[in-house]
């Protein structure tokens, strides 16, 4: 638009559903437009006794537990005798299972610390922001960084024996090849879902497999010395 | 459905269960006010005896008052026997101290006094010295209750050896 | 004559005293319900209407609510534990173990503390991933995002706290392990594990560090950053509703007859309120 004024007006038409109001859209600013006007509701009384009740049922859920299962209490602490095994609490099993296999610099600091930054630079690393699936452009050339760097982490994973992150990592991989030869238009619903997932999509898929596969060795599957134990053994 | 009158005394379904909500809501604030209120009452306490045992009776020749400041009770050995006293002064809680000199309790707080018998002289304290259950046991040592009161001067308040 | 409950409740708020707390009344106009919210110091950080997108289950799980909830309930749950518990050792297992056979209540507060955390630490992974799967991160959220993994840091950290307090076996080398951990970071670790400790081994400085850790500083940490993101979900332009939801699927479909996966750029919504 060719005007030299510094602003643009216009109308709210709509006088049923808001006030009227008139707008001065100035140049250079931050604002943002609404593209289109929606349904709003009240958050007293919808949202906050919504989530009252959320919370009230969670409660309810949890004081049941509390009344049924008890907290545990081993005996007091004792620094000359260390139990066999020695387990941190569940959440950080799955850390503790990746101490196993590499040295704690690298799965005590390096792995966290790569983690967390990852997840800290995810809405900064805008790429495909439209979110297109990942197979659906340069089919043939992603496919072939995409063996690549999945033969890499494999061999990777293999040469240090680490199968509970290889397993996990190879059925990815074979989900992913599913993406890669599906498309928009496959027979299959699932198919077609698979085909318009991004690449950010597939990494944090990876990465939740991963964290739950680890977390799960960790707490059932490990016992006296770090050893493998099935979950019925007992420890 | 034209001809239901509404009778105002006809409670709605949102009526209904606004009370129903409300009603159970207020019974688990009362029951939680209740059980709150246990907690926070000790049933176990880390606190030395009330119950303490001042020795044989001979360490206490006749007409003696003694002080015993660890459990804050005096001692006395009179006439009519062996009674308790209470060191605690009855004002604000400070320690009181025998003066054989000038034959009285006195507080070095606030300058209450009292006399042998627990009875107040002077001073803002507002009450006598409380007289405290004295026994003796199987042992023959003498024990004093120092969370119960007995009546000053009354007979069963002495111990006779 | 006789009033009922409800007249008698109308009287009170008509009294000076009470519009002297509580400047504007209860009603169910529009303007009432708006200044419950906007008149009121905590719920203030909420705006007074939202979009009715965001209200279904479907929408966020509630998640969000669920996690802020867990930490209500372990707030309301851990002052009362601080009633009974020393923090020196051995104190500190024997109040534990006071606090599950002696004291009333004392058996059901701690399971329900202790239980409330584990909850907590899901919920808040569950509202990070399921965040991440509605791309509710992307632009102008970018910033609250961070703060979540701010919020999730600071949640790890007042679990891992509260594990030591219990003072027995599985606290004890937990901590131990964890700390040592620590130590392993290059050049700066074994200064880390000493701080964090307050000595070289996990002995009473170590527990007394971890109680105000947890009692204190890490709690009011998280009150701080969560006033941070509740305000920020405002400012962003409230809950982020997916461009696959159908009012924006029918507008792509009158623009571009495009394929509903991929959002055109001319759909993607563009809020501020």
């Amino acid at each position: 638009m060719a005007d030299s004024k510094d602003f643009i007006a216009g109308v709210d038409s709509n006088a049923k559903k808001a006030p009227r109001r008139i707008v001065f859209i100035t140049r250079r600013t931050s604002a943002q437009v609404k593209a289109e006007t929606e349904d709003e509701i009240q958050t007293f009384p919808e949202v906050l006794f919504r989530a009252a009740v959320a919370i009230e049922v969670l409660a309810v859920l949890l004081v049941w537990i509390s009344l049924v299962f008890n907290a545990p209490l081993e005996g007091l602490a004792d620094p000359s005798h260390t139990p066999n095994p020695a387990k941190a609490p569940w959440y950080f099993l799955g850390l503790q299972e990746l101490l196993h296999y590499f040295p704690p610099v690298v799965a005590g600091v390096l792995a966290p610390s790569l983690v967390v930054i990852a997840l800290i630079v995810i809405p900064y690393f805008r790429v495909n922001i439209e979110a297109e699936g990942l197979f659906l452009r340069d089919r043939q050339q992603r496919l072939r960084i995409f063996y690549l760097v999945a033969s890499v982490l494999s061999l990777f994973l293999l040469a240090f024996k680490v199968y509970a992150a290889l397993i996990p990592t190879l059925i990815m991989v074979g989900i992913m090849l599913l993406a890669a030869y599906s498309s928009p238009q496959s027979p299959s619903v699932f198919r077609r879902y698979l085909a318009n997932r991004p690449l950010s999509y597939w990494v944090m898929t990876w990465f939740l497999f991963e964290l739950v596969v680890l977390t799960a060795i960790g707490t059932f599957f490990r016992g006296p010395g770090w050893s493998w134990i099935w979950p019925w053994q007992g420890s | 459905m034209a001809e239901e009158t509404k009778n105002n005394d006809d409670v709605t379904r949102r009526q209904f269960f606004a009370k129903l909500g409300l009603g159970s809501l207020s019974i688990a604030a009362i029951g939680t006010a209740a059980f709150s209120y246990q907690y926070l009452e000790p049933n176990v306490l880390y606190e030395p005896s009330p119950v303490v045992n001042v020795g044989k009776p001979d360490r206490y020749p006749l007409d003696s008052v003694t002080l015993d400041v660890n459990n804050a009770i005096y001692i006395i050995h009179s006439q009519q026997g062996y009674f308790s006293l209470s060191a605690v002064c009855t004002h604000l809680g400070c320690l009181t101290a025998w003066k054989p000199e000038l034959g009285i309790i006195a507080c070095p707080c606030h300058g209450s006094k009292f006399d042998e018998d627990g009875r107040k002289i002077e001073g803002p304290a507002p009450k006598p010295l409380p007289w405290k259950r004295i026994w003796i046991n199987d042992d023959g040592d003498l024990l004093v209750d120092r969370s119960t009161d007995v009546p000053p001067l009354a007979p069963d308040s002495f111990v006779r050896v | 004559m006789a009033k009922t409950v409800n007249q008698r409740f109308e009287a009170l708020r008509g009294t000076h005293v009470w519009r002297s707390i509580f400047r504007s009344g209860i009603g169910s106009s529009t303007l009432k319900r708006a200044l419950a919210i906007q008149q009121n110091v905590f719920l203030h950080l909420f705006y007074t209407k939202v979009r009715t997108r965001i209200l279904g289950f479907s929408a966020t799980w509630y998640l969000g609510a669920l996690t802020f909830g867990t930490f209500l309930l372990l707030v309301a749950t851990g002052i009362p534990l601080m009633l009974y518990y020393h923090p020196s050792v051995p104190q500190a297992y024997a109040d534990t173990k006071d606090l599950q056979f002696v004291v009333s209540s004392g058996l059901f507060l701690r399971n329900l503390h202790r239980w409330s955390a584990h909850a907590m630490v899901f919920l808040v992974f569950a509202h990070m991933f399921k965040v991440f799967y509605r791309g509710a991160y992307r632009t102008p959220r970018e910033f609250n995002w961070v703060i979540g993994v701010i919020l999730l840091l600071i949640t790890l950290l007042l679990s891992y706290t509260g594990y030591l307090l219990p003072w027995d076996q599985l606290a004890y080398w937990a901590i131990t392990v964890g700390s040592n951990i620590a130590s392993a970071v290059p050049l700066f670790g074994n200064k880390i594990h000493f701080l964090l400790l307050g000595g070289n081994a996990v002995n009473a400085n170590a527990l007394l560090r971890f109680y105000v850790l947890h009692c204190m500083i890490l709690p009011l940490t998280a009150i701080f950053f969560l006033a941070i993101h509740f305000w920020r979900i405002r400012k962003d332009g409230g809950l982020y509703t997916h461009s696959s939801e159908p009012a924006v699927l029918r507008t792509q479909a009158a623009n571009a007859g495009g394929n509903p996966g991929i959002p055109t750029s001319a759909a993607t919504p563009k809020e501020a309120q």
